[in-house]
């Protein structure tokens, strides 16, 4: 049969977000994975298949993909196989959208432009919440202006009960607070000190939050695609609630994050592995809920005129995904961008970031239908 | 002194202080028995021990490394307490060790008839706490009609001064520190058995200066499965106070599920998410003292009936650490008593708590030629 998407990764958090969200529409779905386990509720639906995938294995990731019949992929598998999964669509000739690459990775897939433009495909990198909906809203907002010269964005979140629970992928966690932020000051990127404190802001929907600057892919496309606009300057921070960041510091404090091995009864097991089990295993308190802020402050001149404009996304765990809290923000804009492409509303070919061919309108239309709505200086647009 | 052969079993930061006291102490052969002889090299020279390679997981392997040997001194893990012990009755070893934590006690105690038919000795429990504790509470009960309460309270202050502090130092093993964090404590009310919270009953307690106020909790701990029976208290209980920091730590650890005593599935291959866990933390960079200066001190309170009248009598083991490690107290006393049965010192055969069987005042003398000193109603006895 053949279907309309492929997921890799189906079977983790944001591939089982995104899955969902395809099947709810009606489209037919193979989701691929490693362990079906998680996903057998949603392999009911029989517009849903499951295959086996290792993306590390390249040609026989293409072969699924080639079998499938589907023209599009939504990759969810974690970014450090973007490259693998991209070379797997060029073989099995499918457009291919992602969830991100964080700076260094990103800048590695863009040198994948021209066998992608050869073969008429389309690469849409970085089509979740941060990078995805930030970067349709900047699109938003930048069309706005004549001249463009800052960029400030983020994300802040908080739940209604303050106890630990994961808040997204724990390998983008610690990489984000690990590795040295990369900002764009007076047109050149500059590294600074891992995850430095910015000091405190107030959010809507989320209240006063510690902000920390760390890296991000949104630094680097902006400049890529503003540039012309004339952005000299972009910054990224995130928000974590003081009770999520003080755990995940102690966790990277404590050796928790390591990519080491440690030999048990003759096995190696990557500490991260075993932390990323382990946290998994942790429920959620009833009645968890979360609200997740993802904004974009741009600054520029229109009309000869100084002008700010701030677009915010809120983001509520929403009923029928309450394990996901705010994280659906992220699973549901790459079904949403998927969708977008399928119906012809994305139409260009190469390797693109969303502010470049997202047509924002629609899409805001879209995120409205799942409850996550858009705000321009204060006010609700979608 | 008869002179004889000594082992110690497992040369760990405990077993390396009892290697440094019978070096410093006995003139009979030493011999370590150890996984790795590589990291103990130096040590061995040092000391001038035999060094024999033993894998404790087999038994064989210890009966055949305990040949010839005249006391093994157990300075592994209690969970292999009663394979210790096996090896060293089929071996024909006296046999010494550091605690049992209530439950490992209960099963090494039935061991008593077959040390007692093989004309073997085993002491358990013989190092600080239990050991010195169990020693002194005997002590404070003698000539009493009727114990009414031992009251085991452990405090510790850390004057050091660091280059570098450990994200999370322990004072002893971590694998037993999170058991203490995870089971249930033992306390001996009105004649029974019950078990209690874990970290329950932390109140604030005044030991004497420099220590100070400290908060203790019930902690799972070998002498009470001895103490309530051997000196028939009412009331046994044992506390011990751990820095607010550090409790908070390990309390994190416990509510992320990485201290369960359970296993789980990492890629195909099942661990036991606790062992997994100490071996985490194994690695962690130790702190780096500039100059050390702790105290500790190991009170023993017991409350009972002399010619119709209360008496309390108070019992503290003072230490006070410049430049060495605290750790002392522990590594001391199975040193001493190995050497006691040696001596025929010790001559009962079968299996003993420290309070059936230890010579007090003959082990005070020999804590007092180690700095270690003992005040009864803050008076010094030795």
């Amino acid at each position: 049969m053949k279907v309309d998407f492929v997921v890799l990764g189906a079977t983790g958090d944001q591939g089982r977000i995104c899955s969902k969200d395809l099947l709810q529409a009606g489209y037919t779905v193979l989701l691929a994975g490693r362990n079906p386990d998680p996903i057998q509720d949603l392999l009911k639906n029989k517009k849903a298949s499951f295959m086996q995938v290792d993306v590390r294995d390249i040609k026989k990731t293409a072969k699924v993909i080639k079998d499938s019949g589907a023209k599009i992929v939504l990759n969810c598998v974690e970014l450090t196989w973007n490259i693998e999964v991209m070379k797997a669509c060029l073989l099995a000739n499918a457009h291919y959208l992602d969830l991100g690459g964080l700076q260094e990775m990103t800048i590695k897939q863009y040198k994948l432009e021209r066998e992608f433009k050869k073969r008429k495909l389309l690469a849409l990198l970085g089509c979740g919440s941060t990078p995805g909906i930030a970067n349709v809203m900047a699109k938003h907002a930048v069309e706005q202006f004549d001249k463009v010269d800052h960029i400030d964005l983020g994300f802040a979140w908080d739940s209604n009960i303050k106890e630990f629970v994961i808040p997204y992928s724990i390998e983008s966690i610690v990489y984000e607070l690990t590795t040295p932020a990369i900002v764009l000051e007076k047109g050149k990127f500059k590294k600074s000190k891992a995850c430095y404190f910015e000091g405190t802001n107030k959010f809507r929907g989320v209240g006063l939050q510690n902000l920390y600057c760390i890296v991000h892919s949104e630094v680097y496309t902006f400049h890529k695609y503003f540039k012309k606009m004339g952005l000299k300057n972009v910054h990224y921070t995130a928000g974590f609630p003081e009770h999520s960041h003080r755990v995940i510091k102690f966790l990277i404090d404590l050796g928790f994050s390591s990519k080491e091995e440690i030999t048990v009864k003759g096995t190696p097991i990557t500490i991260l592995d075993f932390t990323r089990e382990v946290l998994k295993k942790k429920k959620h308190p009833k009645n968890y809920e979360e609200t997740e802020n993802v904004w974009v402050k741009v600054t520029g001149v229109d009309e000869d005129m100084n002008k700010t404009i701030m677009m915010e996304c809120l983001t509520t765990t929403l009923k029928g995904y309450e394990e996901a809290g705010s994280n659906i923000n992220t699973g549901m804009s790459i079904s949403i961008m998927g969708q977008l492409f399928l119906k012809g509303k994305i139409d260009k070919i190469g390797i693109l970031a969303p502010e470049a061919c997202v047509p924002s309108q629609d899409f805001f239309e879209e995120l409205a239908k799942r409850k996550m709505f858009v705000y321009q200086d204060g006010k609700k647009i979608n | 002194m008869k002179e004889g052969v000594i082992g110690i079993l497992g040369l760990g930061a405990m077993g390396q202080i009892i290697a440094k006291d019978l070096h410093d102490s006995f003139k009979g052969k030493v011999v370590y028995l150890v996984r790795n002889p590589s990291s103990i090299k130096e040590i061995a020279k040092k000391y001038r021990a035999e060094v024999r390679i033993v894998d404790i997981s087999k038994p064989e392997s210890l009966v055949k490394a305990f040949k010839g040997i005249d006391v093994i001194i157990h300075a592994v893990h209690h969970e292999f307490n009663v394979r210790v012990m096996e090896a060293c009755l089929e071996a024909n070893c006296h046999y010494v060790d550091l605690g049992g934590l209530f439950h490992f006690t209960r099963e090494q105690l039935k061991l008593n008839e077959e040390f007692k038919r093989k004309r073997l000795t085993a002491v358990i429990g013989m190092g600080a706490s239990p050991g010195i504790t169990n020693v002194l509470a005997k002590y404070g009960a003698q000539g009493l009609e009727k114990v009414e309460a031992v009251q085991i309270r452990i405090g510790m202050k850390d004057f050091s001064k660091y280059k570098r502090v450990s994200p999370l130092s322990a004072s002893y093993s971590l694998q037993t520190l999170l058991e203490e964090f995870s089971w249930k404590p033992a306390v001996w009310k009105n004649g029974k058995m019950v078990f209690v919270e874990p970290l329950s009953g932390r109140e604030p307690y005044v030991f004497p200066k420099p220590i100070g106020k400290q908060k203790p909790q019930y902690t799972i701990h070998s002498e009470l499965a001895t103490l309530p029976f051997t000196l028939r208290a009412k009331n046994v209980s044992f506390k011990i106070a751990f820095d607010d920091d550090f409790v908070e730590k390990v309390m994190l650890l416990k509510r992320l599920g990485l201290t369960k005593d359970e296993e789980i599935e990492i890629k195909h291959n099942k661990i036991n998410i606790k062992s997994f866990l100490v071996e985490v933390l194994k690695q962690l960079p130790k702190s780096i003292p500039k100059k050390i200066e702790q105290y500790e001190i190991i009170r023993v309170v017991v409350k009972g009936i002399k010619e119709k009248k209360s008496k309390t009598i108070i019992l503290d083991t003072k230490i006070h650490s410049v430049n060495e490690t605290i750790d002392k107290e522990t590594g001391v006393p199975p040193s001493i008593v190995a050497q006691f049965i040696l001596s025929n010192q010790i001559k009962e055969r079968g299996v003993f708590p420290p309070e059936l069987i230890i010579p007090a005042e003959s082990f005070f003398k020999e804590l007092t030629k180690r700095k270690i000193f003992i005040f009864q109603n803050n008076k010094r006895i030795n």
